[in-house]
């Protein structure tokens, strides 16, 4: 420590170890927060109808669109070291053929959900606000205390309500088959994503005072048969992104 | 020219005396501990992951202006040189020439 290039350096390097010490110390703090993670998810219509993966495709696949409704409430999994989680709600179904091989999983909604400590990104998700309130709700609505948050007045992160949600993408099977396979289930999924330490992604055991999540899957469904292009309306095959798919372009 | 660039060596090296040198290590050591410390705890007790960064970071700089510059309080102790040993018996009867010139 004699002269001041030593003392830099001596500083310095502490102060290194004091980051990691304290870098360590909230990552393990999270386990003190508790969760208690609630969803219900439910299935609203499946079509499938027949179409290509792009325009110059010459391969006829099938596709199914899904709608759901979903009533999260996911705001215990933001404690102060959550930066922001991803949450999507994916399709699986099991291959009879192939009893014993992982069911197939496609996922038909997702989401990155900031919290409110995490700076603006255009590709965070912007919750919608809830329809058919009447336009003299919105005339009379001032800007409240959540005037530029991601989620409605009343809101908070974490709280996810869809109705009838139009998938953000539509599915297929690596075969080019999926109509007509049965024992399929709509799951909801999500990782936390901290500012610092472990990813952690659902669970849906108890493990000390984290519990499960409740609920967040469908009872098991069957993908109907296949309907010509031409006997469903495109509208209805429509999916629908987030607002932030769509933000610097018009909508 | 040299006094000056003397001046300047002495202010960039900023040495300090022994037992300025055991405080700064002290301060070091404590300051940096108990501003983490104080970070994490702060941080956690308003939920706020900012607070942490930031006291974090204050602490830190405030150790680099507190230990690095040769404060005066680190120069209390300054340990006197011997006194120049003139009259040596060592060096009695040897003799130093540089160039042509006696220096000892």
């Amino acid at each position: 420590m004699h002269s001041s290039l030593v003392r830099i350096q001596n500083v310095f390097g502490f102060f290194t170890s004091v980051a990691f010490a304290v870098a360590a110390a909230i990552a393990i703090s999270v386990v003190l927060s508790p969760q208690a993670p609630s969803a219900s998810l439910e299935l609203k219509n499946v079509k499938v109808a027949k179409g290509r993966p792009h325009y110059y495709s010459t391969k006829r696949e099938e596709y199914a669109h899904i709608t759901f409704s979903l009533d999260a409430d996911l705001t215990s999994l933001f404690n102060w070291n959550t930066k922001q989680i991803y949450l999507w709600v994916s399709a699986s179904y099991p291959s009879p053929k192939h009893p014993s091989t992982p069911p197939s999983e496609a996922i038909i909604w997702d989401a990155i959900i900031p919290a409110d400590a995490a700076p603006y990104h255009p590709n965070t998700y912007t919750h919608p606000s809830p329809k058919n309130k009447g336009s003299s709700n919105r005339r009379n609505s001032k800007p409240g205390k959540n005037a530029g948050k991601p989620y409605p007045e009343g809101g908070s992160p974490g709280i996810v309500r869809l109705e009838s949600q139009k998938p953000k993408y539509q599915i297929t099977d690596v075969t080019g088959k999926i109509a007509e396979k049965g024992n399929a289930t709509l799951t909801l999924h999500w990782n936390v994503q901290p500012w610092v330490g472990l990813l952690t992604w659902t669970n849906r055991a108890t493990y000390g005072r984290w519990e499960g999540l409740k609920g967040g899957s469908t009872g098991a469904f069957e993908f109907p048969a296949i309907k010509g292009s031409e006997t469903i309306k495109k509208e209805e095959l429509r999916t629908e992104t987030g607002a932030e798919a769509r933000r610097g372009s018009p909508s | 020219m040299d006094a000056i660039l003397d001046q300047a060596r002495t202010i960039y090296e900023g040495e300090i005396d022994f037992e300025g040198q055991r405080l700064a290590e002290y301060i070091t050591y404590g300051l940096l501990s108990v501003a983490g410390a104080i970070a994490f705890l702060v941080g956690f007790a308003t939920q706020n992951i900012y607070q942490t960064l930031y006291i974090g970071l204050g602490g830190t700089a405030l150790t680099f202006l507190i230990v690095v510059p040769p404060w005066p309080f680190f120069n209390k102790h300054p340990q006197p040189f011997l006194p120049p040993r003139t009259t040596n018996s060592a060096l009695q009867g040897i003799s130093i020439e540089v160039d042509g010139k006696k220096v000892s």
